[in-house]
């Protein structure tokens, strides 16, 4: 008894992927959590485990190639049995993903998408009747829900579609208001605005190379030649990646900004202490997300997270670090911070970073969370407003800190101070809880014991 | 017991024979052209079959071959400006005409073709075969043929067709103080159609110099006559009508002239119209080269019998009896006229190089396919030069008048400037301005152009189409209701509509028809239809549908002033309204292609007209929607205002169009068609539309009420609009 293994869904919204490498090879014996292969995704490489034991009958795909989210990539099975051909048609495509939209085949005379294309070829009555009738099929079959969502089809308004076209907007994010789910103009108007695709970089939060702005804005531009002297480098996947979620996250997401100045004295006195006699240095950063952490342990009705079913109220703090790469970023979640000491914390996101750079991260290493730090202090930056990293209710956008006039007491003085900048998701806080965590999160990094604590 | 007198018309209804002293005592001119002109007519039409019979000539040929004494007899001494019309079977009439324009001192035997009667020949072949240098450029054919400067005004294939057109250039003929008459001509199959029957009443009533001429050959297609009708003896209609007739054998031409020249005295001198019924009989079948009997509603006998009355034989033998001509010269206007037909053939035709022994029409004589769109409408350079004024960027004083004062006042000074301006019909001449006051104070000012017409109106309609195509009038046709139209759906939309564009584009059919609906009135299943949408989608009209009076104004005088037939569409709601216009001014133009904004806005674009404007802004108000209404003035394909619905389109992304009348014959359905072909990739959302119900609204007030759309349906639209535009999550 053979199984076949299909490529994973690695992350949501994720349609293709490709094996980037193979850990094992035909014959090889697998282990269940055995590094099966390396799968390389519009955002990441993660290590994809084995979730069967067995031995390694045949590798379906080879190296590089991308293909469709649940198609098979490999077959296990016992020793010495013989790998039957896998059937692409029996594949479970649509479980659980909403995503398969471009996956779904299409009718070869008509064209048109074949909507049951998870069901059974074998049912050759069905099969008959929808090529015979695309037009009767694909209304019957959408009838019962709203078509556009469970029928593969994606229903977009004419003026969407060529807007979509001209600006180069990514519709497979957008969530349309119309009828049956429809894209209409409204809701890729925020898009159209002008502010996501230029301001990319900013929400990338992480330090990214200035080089990085045309790029990003690329997307915004009608396809046309590049002007005399420039190049067009067609778009890696994390580059396309995150001009489509950043583009998704402003143009759905109702951002609103809190910005508050922290004394920061106390807190660089404390971090040159600790690191003047421990082994492992402290950054800011480091006792920022740890003040995030406890803002939260303050303020426990903050941690909670959107989603269209329900708020979703989390036990644990984890918290998304944004991590600049060459050209992109990713955002590892660090998970329970609250439990973890700032020695811990550091080491744990410097693990994370480092492997995010090299490609390396896990998929359970990206997913989750409920908050995001972006921190650009090290680039000088005194303030700055980031894009929140759905499905997160909020990020920091954390700056330099600077001295600066400071009023104590009626009297000017100079004083080390760090601005930053909350943006928080309105349809998961109002403004006066945001103004009560950010609060929480001045009070302990002003007092930084409490961070310690 | 009653007592019973027996009744008679007083109409005049004679059969008229030729005698032995007739035949002496004619002409010898006259028989020398009628003996020329059957010859020229027969080897004509024996030329087409042989073309048809080839596969050259497209579509069917009708041959008039043993009928050509009917038209012979009866044209062959009329003037030029003398008109006659004609239905599918027209070649021999249309020719009989052109011939004697062309030739209008009579035929020489001798020499018989002149070089205007080969160009004559040659035109009417090629437009029969369907090329560029025809009389009506190749697009009339075998049954639209057209030659006004010889006073043929145009045959039909609506059978009947023509009658109510002839009645129209008729009238213009009296009105212009004239002598000359028109004669209309038709077989015994459409002697019983409603046009003729109708037109016969209006010319009669009218005293209009008007011949309906019957070609009765006993045939209507395959129906013998006896199936048709009672009394066979179709010249009896006159005595229905009051209208003098005389029946005559169509096979001996001399007795056909002789009947024509006194009912052309009767014409001629204000008697009003005749019936001329002339026994006549076709050779062949109705189309193609084989004979009747070959179809077996006829005898060989039957037909051999009527050959024997050949009328080319008749006036041949009895001129050869008075020594006027012999079997030689006999054989040589034989000769001339085959000859001629061959030197026309061989203009159109060449040897076809694909097969052998066969012809085709000469490629390079064939129309453009270009062509195909030219002349359905005229450019409307008429307009040029005229004052345009536009009524709401205007701060002129203004007069206050209510809506239904601007439209006769409107009339009433273009007919005190333009003598040619005639109004006609139904009660339009009393009730002080008709059934609505529309025509107030008309029929005081000018009695002999504002007409109160019988109930007729496929007549009437067609009255005014002929007014049109003789041009020396501008008919302004009433129809009391939009619904009548249907009744007069032949002269409407096959004749008005088509004439300018079937007849080769360039003669022009100046003619406004105004109507009103009347949506909540209470009239019912009949009288309440918008005609707008049914207009919309037919070749050749042009539409105004005023909202306000001062644009009224500006609507009609460039109605009036355009070569194009224009439908103006008027609603009893605005009669009433207490508008206003331009203080002193009633003489300014809104040209074709100029919609009015009423209100900006960019949430959605609403487009309506007439009455519906004003539920519009209703509506509009009452949603707090921000929508840029669009009152569109002018309708018709060529004369809508498409820079201003596509900028506004392009700036909302969402449509809304808006009338009152029943969904089945809507006039939202084309445009929304065309704006979403147009403007596809500017719309958030399907064109939205606002209609009344399937059904037509019924009398009862709360069922009236249901069947149409006021301001609550235009709220219901705009709502659905918003609906559509998403956000709402
Ligand atoms: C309104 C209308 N109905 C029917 C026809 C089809 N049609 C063409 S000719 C014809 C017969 C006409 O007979 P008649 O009026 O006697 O003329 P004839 O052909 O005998 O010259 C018919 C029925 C038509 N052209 N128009
Ligand atoms: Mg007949």
């Amino acid at each position: 008894m053979s199984t076949t293994i299909r490529m994973p869904e690695v992350l949501a919204n994720v349609t293709e992927a490709a094996v980037q490498k193979w850990l094992v090879a035909p014959g090889d014996e697998v282990a269940v959590g055995q590094p099966f292969a390396e799968i390389e995704t519009e955002k990441a490489v993660v290590e994809f485990a084995a979730e069967t034991a067995g031995t390694v009958l045949e590798l379906l795909v080879g190296e590089g190639d991308s293909i469709d989210v649940g198609a098979p990539i490999a077959i296990v099975g016992e020793a010495g049995e013989v790998a039957l051909p896998a059937d692409p048609a029996a594949a479970p495509a649509a479980e659980g993903s909403g995503g398969v939209a471009a996956a779904a085949p299409s009718d070869p005379e008509s064209g048109a998408p074949v909507l049951e294309a998870a069901a059974p070829v074998a049912d050759a009555a069905a099969a008959a009747q929808t090529s015979a009738g695309p037009v009767e099929a694909t209304t019957g079959a959408g009838g019962a829900s709203a078509p556009g969502e469970g029928s593969g089809r994606r229903f977009v308004s004419p003026l969407v579609r060529r807007l979509a076209r001209e600006h180069g907007i990514d519709l497979s994010t957008v969530t349309g208001s119309g009828p049956d789910g429809r894209i209409v103009r409204r809701d890729i108007q925020a898009l159209l605005d002008g502010s996501a695709p230029a301001a990319t970089p900013a929400v990338a939060a992480t330090p990214a190379p200035a080089a990085d702005a045309p790029a990003a804005a690329a997307p915004a531009r009608p396809a046309q030649p590049a002007p005399e002297g420039a190049t067009v480098v067609p778009h890696s996947r994390m580059r396309a990646t995150i001009a489509r979620r950043l583009t998704e996250s402003k143009s759905s997401v109702p951002h609103f900004y809190l910005t508050a100045d922290c004394r920061v004295d106390a807190l660089l006195e404390m971090r040159a202490q600790l690191n003047a006699g421990g082994q492992v240095k402290v950054s800011v950063n480091d006792l920022v997300v740890k003040a995030v952490a406890g803002a939260f342990v303050d303020v426990p009705e903050a941690n909670r997270t959107w989603s269209d079913e329900g708020m979703v109220i989390h036990d644990s703090v984890d918290i998304g670090i944004a991590v600049s790469l060459d050209d992109g970023l990713v955002v590892p979640v660090v998970r329970g911070v609250e439990g973890l000491s700032v020695s811990a914390l550091g080491g744990r996101i410097a693990e994370l970073a480092g492997r995010g750079r090299e490609g390396r991260l896990k998929l359970d290493e990206l997913e989750g969370g409920s908050f995001t730090v972006s921190n650009l202090g090290m680039f000088g930056t005194q303030s700055f407003s980031a894009i929140i990293n759905p499905p997160h209710a909020g990020i920091l956008a954390v700056g330099a800190a600077s001295a600066r006039p400071v009023v104590v007491d009626g009297a000017l003085e100079v004083g080390q101070v760090m601005t930053v900048t909350l943006s928080a998701d309105h349809r998961a806080w109002d403004g006066a809880l945001a103004a009560r965590w950010l609060a929480a999160f001045v009070a302990r990094i002003e007092h930084p014991l409490s961070i310690l604590a | 017991m009653p007592q019973r007198r027996r009744l008679d018309t007083t109409a005049e209804w004679v059969e008229l024979t030729t005698t032995a002293a007739d035949w002496r005592k004619a002409d010898p001119a006259l028989l020398a052209t009628m003996l020329g002109q059957l010859h020229l007519i027969r080897a004509f039409e024996e030329r087409v079959l042989d073309l048809a019979a080839e596969g050259l000539v497209h579509g069917p040929a009708h041959s008039s071959i043993g009928q050509e004494g009917g038209a012979v007899g009866s044209i062959v001494s009329l003037r030029s400006s003398d008109a006659v019309n004609g239905s599918h079977r027209g070649h021999h009439q249309f020719l009989a005409k052109a011939l004697a324009h062309v030739a209008q001192n009579g035929l020489q035997l001798d020499a018989l073709v002149t070089a205007d009667i080969q160009t004559v020949l040659q035109k009417t072949l090629a437009e029969i075969l369907g090329l560029a240098q025809g009389y009506c450029r190749g697009r009339g054919g075998s049954m639209h043929l057209q030659w006004f400067e010889a006073g043929a005004l145009g045959t039909n294939a609506i059978v009947g067709g023509g009658a109510p057109m002839a009645t129209g250039n008729a009238w213009a003929q009296k009105q212009a103080g004239t002598t000359d008459l028109t004669i209309n001509y038709f077989g015994d199959g459409a002697a019983q159609i409603g046009s003729v029957l109708e037109s016969m009443n209006l010319a009669a009533a009218w005293k209009l110099p008007v011949c309906f001429f019957i070609e009765n050959n006993l045939y209507a297609v395959s129906t013998r006559i006896e199936e048709a009708v009672a009394d066979t003896r179709l010249s009896v209609r006159g005595q229905g009508f009051g209208i003098p007739s005389w029946r005559v054998d169509g096979m001996d031409p001399l007795a056909v002239h002789l009947a024509m020249e006194e009912a052309a005295a009767v014409m001629r001198s204000g008697g009003g119209p005749t019936i001329i019924e002339a026994e006549v009989y076709r050779f062949f079948h109705q189309n193609g080269p084989y004979p009747g009997s070959a179809f077996g509603y006829r005898t060989k006998e039957e037909e051999e019998e009527w050959k024997g009355r050949d009328p080319l034989d008749r006036v041949a033998r009895e001129m050869i009896k008075r020594g006027l001509i012999d079997e030689a010269g006999v054989a040589s206007v034989r000769a001339q006229s085959v000859a001629a037909m061959d030197a026309a053939t061989a203009e159109l035709l060449e040897a076809d190089p694909d097969k052998q022994g066969r012809r085709r029409i000469r490629p390079e004589l064939w129309p453009d396919p270009e062509f195909v769109n030219v002349g359905v409408r005229g450019d409307g350079s008429e307009l040029e030069g005229m004052r345009v004024l536009e009524p709401s960027a205007s701060d002129a004083a203004r007069r206050p008048m209510k809506f239904v004062d601007a439209v006769a006042e409107v009339m009433g000074r273009r007919m005190a400037e333009d003598e040619r301006i005639v109004v006609l019909g139904e009660d339009i001449h009393r009730l002080k301005g008709g059934t609505n006051g529309a025509t107030k104070g008309l029929a005081d000012a000018h009695p002999d152009r504002v007409l109160g017409t019988p109930i007729s109106e496929n007549a009437f309609m067609g009255l005014g189409g002929g007014l049109a195509l003789d041009g020396r009038y501008r008919p302004v046709v009433e129809f009391m209701y939009p619904d009548f139209m249907w009744v007069a759906a032949d002269q409407v939309f096959n004749q008005v509509g088509k004439a300018r564009h079937m007849f080769g584009g360039d003669n022009p059919v100046p003619l406004v028809l105004r109507t009103k609906v009347a949506m909540g009135s209470g009239y019912g299943s009949q009288h309440l239809m918008d005609p707008a949408g049914v207009f919309a989608t037919s070749p050749g009209w042009r539409i105004v549908a005023p909202s306000t009076a001062a644009d009224y104004v500006g609507l009609m005088n460039a109605a009036l002033a355009l070569q194009d037939p224009v439908l103006v569409i008027e609603h009893v709601d605005l009669y009433a309204e207490k508008d206003e216009v331009i203080a002193g001014d009633l003489d300014y133009i809104i040209p074709p292609g100029t919609a009015a904004v009423r209100r900006e806005g960019s949430e959605m674009t609403v487009i309506s007209y007439l009455s519906m404007v004003k539920h519009c802004l209703e509506a509009i108000e009452q949603t707090g929607a921000d929508a840029e209404l669009i009152d569109l003035r002018w309708l018709d394909r060529a004369s809508l205002d498409w820079a201003t619905i596509e900028a506004s389109v392009k700036k909302t992304n969402a449509v809304l169009i808006v009338e009152q009348g029943a969904q089945g014959t809507s006039y939202g359905g084309w445009l929304a068609d065309e704006i979403q072909r147009r403007l596809f990739d500017w719309l958030d959302q399907p064109v939205q539309r606002v209609t009344g119900a399937e059904s037509s609204p019924s009398i009862s007030r709360i069922l009236e009420r249901a069947a149409i759309a006021r301001t609550e349906e235009v709220v219901a639209g705009i709502e659905t609009v918003r609906r559509n535009a998403g956000g709402a999550r």
